[in-house]
């Protein structure tokens, strides 16, 4: 058995490609190259890293190329860290728990024409769309890359470039494109999406202001906060037995805030009907939400998995 | 009195004249990964099935944390599936559900607590399965709620051997 709970999928770094300006390719494989779990294009997964840091990557291959997940990561000197341990830290064979892939294109949208605007090393997640819509040959799509000179993972973009996919604007040389000018005018089959630095996402988000949102795709390096319930309110734990004090974000589960604490509940099914993780509750409101505990029962206990409070403060008998 | 009708009935149906048939078999050797289709697997007894993640002695499971006998082999009804399609819209594969054995014509509810032949291998049913969110995130798919009380069968393996797709399924009363 394993001491802890599972909770991300293993991966083997099988593969590390410099690919010039700065920039490594990652590949990561199943320990037996078992298929990985399914992913969109254009979807990015978070790396959970050895020295702890959990960082978010775009992957560059298309699903249909699905016993691999290929990340480039740009070594940023003065970033937040993430891209200094893949470069300097990584090396061939090395275990990383990565999460399940997350976004990408919607594969049932009715979408006619693709507008892809990308800034530098955020042309990732458009190599994977490219790829994807590319080889099914579905509808027509433009990468617009804006570089300052030099073209990220030049050689992977070769036959997309000569084949006229890419739009390249060095802006060293004819300055920055105007944006509203290349996604041009907008059509409900049309989706534009941009991923690139901060300036640049502000900028498309600004001329894509009229758009219907879901025709509008932006990633940005830095994700933003997570969307939270707007009825949701932080409120505190306070454990009984040895006095903690813990503190729940809003819109987290009770559950989740136990485990960051390191504090050890059974759990099953984490949706309110296996019974695994009740606890006792002392003092407070507690919001239910769980489908087996009966009326006299809630006065004394809640699911952590899915119990929430109104109040302020909740006591637990832990 | 409940008790005693409940049991009687749960005994009767199950040693009622059904034969099931295996439909699909399926297993994967780590937590998150799909499920692999296979024409055969291998089962040992008291252990599990080889190359799946709930093989006890090389457990890499979701929930692998909770040792678990039953764990062993799991089964799933075709019917689910149908069901799931004809009343809830839902679309769902037999690699998607996570359970290794998809069967059709077996009473699973049925037979908990009670011994049965899946192909040449005996099995003991321990309790039914529980719906759990993780499978949510896997498939994205909303199948929690539709999947409370036939979400399958935890079995261990009494009698090993090998399982074949089309491998009849009987009562061992």
């Amino acid at each position: 058995m394993t001491a802890r709970p599972i909770t991300t999928v293993k991966t083997v770094v099988a593969g590390i490609e410099e690919a010039g300006d700065g920039i490594k390719l990652f590949v990561l494989v199943d320990p037996d190259r078992w298929e990985l779990p399914p992913f969109k294009p254009g979807a990015h997964i978070d790396l959970h890293l050895p020295n702890g840091l959990v960082r978010t990557y775009s992957l560059c291959n298309e699903p249909a190329d699905n016993a691999r997940y290929v990340i480039a990561v740009k070594r940023e000197a003065d970033g937040r860290g993430g891209s200094r341990a893949l470069h300097d830290g990584i090396r061939l064979g090395d275990v990383i728990g990565v999460s399940l892939p997350r976004g990408g294109l919607d594969p049932g949208a009715r979408i006619g024409r693709y507008v892809f605007v990308a800034g530098g090393i955020g042309v990732t997640p458009f190599l994977s769309m490219a790829r994807h819509l590319e080889r099914t040959e579905q509808v027509d799509f433009t990468l617009h890359l804006i570089v300052r000179e030099e073209v990220p993972l030049a050689a992977h973009l070769g036959s997309l470039i000569e084949g006229g996919r890419i739009v390249l604007h060095r802006t060293s040389r004819t300055g920055r494109p105007d944006l509203a000018a290349l996604i041009g005018e907008g059509g409900a089959d049309t989706l534009v999406a941009c991923c690139g630095p901060e300036g640049m996402t502000d900028d498309f988000e600004r001329v894509t202001a009229a758009w219907p949102a879901a025709n509008v795709h932006i990633e940005r390096f830095v994700a933003p906060p997570p969307i939270i319930d707007p009825d949701a309110k932080p409120f505190t734990l306070s454990l009984a037995r040895t006095g903690t004090e813990i503190q729940v974000r809003a819109g987290q589960t009770m559950l989740a805030a136990l485990q960051e604490k390191g504090i050890d509940i059974a759990t099953s099914c984490c949706g309110g009907i296996c019974g695994a993780c009740k606890v006792g509750w002392i003092e407070g409101k507690p919001v239910h939400r769980d489908r087996i505990l009966s009326p006299y029962e809630r006065e004394r206990y809640l699911m952590v998995c899915v119990a929430g409070s109104d109040a302020e403060r909740l006591v637990l008998d832990l | 009195m409940l008790d005693t009708i409940s049991a009687g009935s749960a005994q009767n149906a199950a040693q009622l004249g059904w034969t099931g048939v295996v439909r699909f078999l399926h297993l994967t050797p780590r937590a998150f990964l799909p499920m692999r289709a296979a024409e055969t697997i291998t089962l040992i007894a008291g252990r599990g099935i080889e190359g799946d993640r709930y093989m006890i002695g090389n457990e890499e499971g979701f929930y692998s944390h909770k040792p678990e006998e039953g764990r062993q082999v799991t089964l799933f009804e075709l019917e689910t599936l149908v069901a799931l399609k004809r009343d809830a819209g839902i679309e769902l594969g037999p690699e998607e559900h996570r359970r290794n054995v998809t069967v059709e014509g077996v009473p699973l509810t049925h037979l908990v607590g009670r011994k049965f032949w899946l192909g040449g291998t005996l099995l003991e049913a321990t309790r039914l399965s529980i719906p759990c969110r993780h499978i949510e995130e896997i498939t994205g798919k909303a199948i929690f709620d539709p999947l409370i009380n036939r979400s399958g069968l935890n079995c261990k393996i009494l009698q090993g051997g090998i399982v074949k797709v089309g491998d009849t399924v009987r009562n061992a009363a």
